[in-house]
């Protein structure tokens, strides 16, 4: 359905911890396309597996005690599992690179920003210290950053948690990657700063065309830049279609309950709750038999409860993990 | 920064002032070391009356110690009384070098161990190497240091001999042959090294222990920050991310400790100087206040608590200096 | 894959640390922490040896072997460590000495404990000139050489074990003083002690029944790991000559006795010196299990 080029291409990723309280499979069996130049979105509540997802992809997971035991990652066609740690190294921050959450936190403290933009710079590219000077204010000048002279030779706590998130953005873009990972990068953020930042992904996507992973637990977030949005459930892919399609027919129960427990405000004011999915997000030691989803699922029968459901292609490009989806 | 250092220097006076008077209110319960001479015959009651009044000793000791803070800050330190016709300036003198070279290098040698192993235990945590490196540890700070100087005393200047089976491999104390102090410099530096081998490796031992602990601390709450996971992310290797990202900060923290540490060199280490029958600060400070020489013990406890006050400003100067984020105004 | 998810389940279901409160929780990750198991194992052994010994091998520590040939005994079954300078048996001088070196251990550390919670409690509470007193105060007594004066406060106070307790815990209760004036600063900011002001409780209950509570933990890990400072610090003392007298045998004195015989008689070194040793690493070991189980990122 989508004719552009494959960039990465995720089959069935498994990646546990192995924690003294006992082995939580975070993700269990995740599947994920992305094309070049694409907006992807992957949502689900914490503890879903969304960020450990993307950890794998740049192998960056914690050992110990975490794991990636099965699958296959592919980029360009090949494995990123298969490479060694010096063939992801050069990868990482160059064809790939990520942005965290907390900007107050992902940069080092003891070095200027401009040092630490130039060192990601320098790390890919064989360009002498000047050169890399002129590429980091150029960068930051890129990400709107007022005076980049000047705040070339800050240190990250004279910044503001917007501005700092600029910084890291601008780390990220600054060898071209091919995929940019943005782990939760506006949650920490005021809702205002959430909007300008989220506005100036969305440009520099348009700009530069790189395709982007964002992860969020926030379906608004990825309803006006994601093309393709992916419905995460411990551990799991539940459900994977366009954008359009997620938002105007989800077909998974637990889809449809996150769109539920949006507030809309085009709706006259009542007083009732808002719909709220029932039950918790069940603990990664205790996964319920069966469908993960099942004990909080209205439709769920004796079969949900048995058997775990494959994943399948209801519509062309629209896949549910599920035995009863609900009808459009 | 210029205001923040004055203000500093102010507060120590009152700090070493209570110093000084704690200090010479437990001297002053030593007993007088004069009564004792009334026993004597051979000395007249007269001549024992004029010392006791030379010395102060007439005076109730909040009084004697206003006689001597008087002739300290007329930089009149007093004579000593441990040995009778010096000024206990110069006994200070004459320890104090002995005890900075002892000390100094054992700083030195404790650092250039305990730093990398702590690194090393603190990046392959849970490893067989963090878990050696653990053990010694603790083997070190539990360890006694009369104990382990006189095991050491035992196996290296008893058990084990030089190849002659005559001398014992390395002296079991003092600090210079004797009839070699005119010798030339390499002469003299060789023997001089023999002495301090076993000094310095119990003091070393002891110390390494702390020292790696809390390097392997701190280099462990700094790799799970979040900008270590960021430096990964930009495709730094490990080396550089270990090295530079995370050590810088690591530092941070010990750096304020060697500062903090460094009094001690001054101080020196009672027990072991003791043991191996080194002439430092430290064996002398006991011998001068168990014989109530308060002049020269005055002197060292001065010295190093002194040293102790300024270093704790040196610290917090360091540490504005290598963290951006600390400012002092 | 499904049945590893069942495992896992299993497992949770178990060890969980949810399941646990404070205490437990506590617990729970002091016994998976190995060398805390180490320490308390070397710990327990020691008491036994102490305490339990002396009703095995009845010996009376202070009795003397008349003649030479009861001086300096190697081990041998009348006398499992040999004899002594003296002819005293050895094995029972360890008994008693185990008992006086714990003991000053113990109480030492646990008076400069409560010394130093008084005194960070009445600082961090009261703040303003009571603090400044009291810290300026704990300043200068941190910045003196600490083993000098307290030989010398030892050289003169006597020699029996209630002083050495005396200047053990002058010299020893700063350190507790600023933790707890730390804790205290922030726990007196939060909004139940407000409440109990606001309610009118006094200064005393408040500090006694809402603060002090909440620093125990902090306390227990700092006493623990003081008893083997303590103990060092009284073998110190010793070993110098100012500590327990003779004929009451303690490991320092022991050691200190046994110091002029090193050329003839090197195991009356290597017995209390192993003991000290073994006790102090087992409070270490403990301490820092404990440490780890309570908080472990709090700085001792």
């Amino acid at each position: 359905m989508d004719n552009r080029e494959v960039l990465v291409d995720i089959k069935n990723l498994r990646t546990f911890f192995y924690t003294e309280d006992g082995v939580v499979p975070a993700v269990d069996g995740v599947d994920l396309t992305i094309h070049r130049g694409e907006v992807v979105g992957l949502v689900g509540e914490s503890g879903c597996g969304k960020s450990v997802t993307a950890l794998s992809i740049i192998r960056l997971i914690p050992n110990p005690p975490g794991k990636i035991i099965g699958g296959e990652i592919f980029f360009h066609g090949e494995d990123l599992l298969k490479k060694n740690e010096e063939e992801t190294r050069l990868i990482r921050g160059d064809k790939i690179s990520m942005i965290f959450q907390e900007p107050m936190t992902s940069l080092n403290p003891v070095y200027t920003i401009g040092d630490q933009i130039s060192e990601a710079i320098t790390l890919h590219q064989k360009i002498d210290g000047a050169e890399a000077k002129k590429r980091t204010i150029e960068m930051l000048h890129l990400v709107g950053i007022p005076e980049p002279e000047r705040r070339f030779s800050q240190y990250p706590h004279e910044m503001s948690g917007g501005m700092r998130q600029r910084v890291m953005i601008a780390m990220a873009l600054s060898s071209n990657p091919e995929l940019l990972i943005s782990d939760e990068a506006t949650t920490a953020l005021d809702v205002t700063i959430q909007a300008q930042i989220l506005d100036l992904m969305r440009g520099l996507q348009k700009k530069l065309g790189m395709a982007i992973l964002i992860i969020t637990h926030n379906l608004a977030v990825v309803a006006e830049m994601a093309e393709t949005i992916n419905i995460a459930y411990a551990g799991k892919i539940v459900e994977s279609a366009t954008a359009k399609e997620i938002f105007k027919a989800p077909r998974h129960p637990y889809t449809y309950g996150l769109l539920q427990s949006i507030p809309k405000f085009t709706e006259k004011r009542t007083n009732e709750p808002l719909p709220a999915i029932e039950g918790m997000v069940p603990s990664p030691y205790h996964m319920p038999k069966g469908c993960r989803f099942n004990p909080r699922c209205p439709f769920a029968t004796e079969k949900c409860r048995e058997e775990e459901p494959e994943i399948i292609e209801l519509t062309p490009g629209h896949l549910v993990r599920c035995f009863h989806p609900i009808e459009s | 920064m210029r205001d923040y250092i004055v203000r500093r220097v102010l507060g120590m006076i009152p700090l070493i002032l209570i110093v000084m008077i704690v200090s010479f209110g437990i001297f002053s319960l030593v007993p007088n070391p004069f009564a004792a001479l009334i026993e004597n015959p051979r000395i007249k009651k007269s001549d024992i009356q004029r010392l006791i009044k030379a010395w102060g000793f007439d005076l109730p000791w909040y009084l004697r110690f206003f006689k001597w803070f008087g002739g300290v800050i007329r930089g009149d330190w007093g004579p000593s009384l441990l040995y009778p016709g010096s000024l206990a300036r110069d006994i200070i003198a004459r320890a104090l070098p002995v005890t900075v070279r002892l000390m100094g290098i054992e700083l030195l040698v404790s650092l250039a161990v305990a730093l990398p192993i702590g690194i090393i235990s603190a990046v392959k945590q849970y490893s067989v190497t963090d878990y050696v490196v653990t053990v010694f540890s603790f083997l070190g700070m539990s360890m006694p240091s009369f104990w382990l100087g006189l095991m050491m005393m035992m196996l290296f200047s008893v058990v084990l001999k030089r190849p002659d089976g005559m001398t014992p491999l390395l002296p079991a104390g003092g600090i210079i042959t004797p009839g070699l102090e005119d010798a030339s410099f390499w002469v003299k530096f060789g023997d001089r090294a023999q002495y301090l081998v076993l000094p310095v490796f119990v003091l070393s031992f002891i110390s390494i222990g702390g020292w790696a602990r809390y390097m392997r601390s701190s280099m462990l709450e700094v790799v799970r920050q979040d900008y270590i996971r960021t430096a990964r992310a930009k495709g730094a290797p490990e080396r550089l991310v270990i090295n530079k990202h995370a050590l810088r900060n690591a530092m941070i923290p010990i750096v304020t400790l060697i500062a903090l540490s460094v009094p001690g060199i001054v101080g020196g280490a009672a027990i072991t100087e003791t043991i191996f029958n080194i002439p430092g600060m430290g064996s002398l400070i006991i011998q001068a206040e168990i014989k109530s020489d308060y002049p020269t013990a005055m002197i060292g406890l001065m010295l190093a608590s002194v040293l102790v006050i300024v270093f704790n400003l040196v610290a917090d100067i360091v540490y504005a200096w290598i963290d951006p984020r600390i400012k002092y105004s | 894959m499904a049945e590893k998810a069942i495992e896992a389940k299993k497992k949770g279901q178990k060890k969980s640390s949810e399941d646990y409160t404070y205490v437990g929780m506590v617990f729970h990750r002091l016994t998976r922490h190995k060398l805390a198991m180490v320490g308390a194992f070397m710990l327990i052994l020691i008491l036994l040896f102490v305490f339990v010994g002396p009703l095995v091998w009845r010996a009376d520590p202070n009795a003397q072997i008349e003649g030479i040939e009861g001086l300096f005994n190697v081990p041998s079954s009348a006398h499992p460590m040999g004899t002594d300078d003296y002819g005293r048996d050895v094995l029972a001088r360890m008994f008693f000495g185990g008992r006086i070196s714990l003991f000053i251990g113990f109480i030492s550390a646990i008076t400069s404990t409560i010394v130093g919670a008084v005194v960070g409690l009445a600082a961090g509470y009261y703040g303003g000139w009571a603090d400044n007193i009291l810290m300026r105060f704990t300043d200068a007594m941190l910045s003196i050489p600490t083993f000098p004066l307290l030989i010398a406060l030892a050289s003169v106070i006597g020699k029996g074990v209630g002083q050495i307790i005396l200047v053990i815990v002058v010299f020893g209760w700063m350190v507790d003083a600023r933790l707890v004036r730390g804790l205290t600063l922030s726990l007196k900011e939060q909004e139940y002690v407000e409440a109990a002001r606001a309610i009118g409780a006094s200064a005393n209950r408040i500090m006694w029944r809402h603060l002090f509570p909440n620093t125990l933990a902090v306390l227990i890990v700092s006493t623990t790991i003081g008893i083997g400072g303590a103990i060092i610090y009284e073998a110190s003392i010793s070993f110098l000559g100012f500590g327990v007298q003779a004929p009451f045998a303690s490991w320092g004195n022991m050691l200190q006795n046994a110091q002029q015989f090193i050329w003839n008689s090197p195991r009356l070194i290597i017995y209390p010196g192993l003991a000290i040793f073994m006790t102090v690493l087992g409070f270490n070991f403990f301490g820092d299990g404990l440490r780890d189980a309570i908080d472990p990122k709090l700085k001792l």
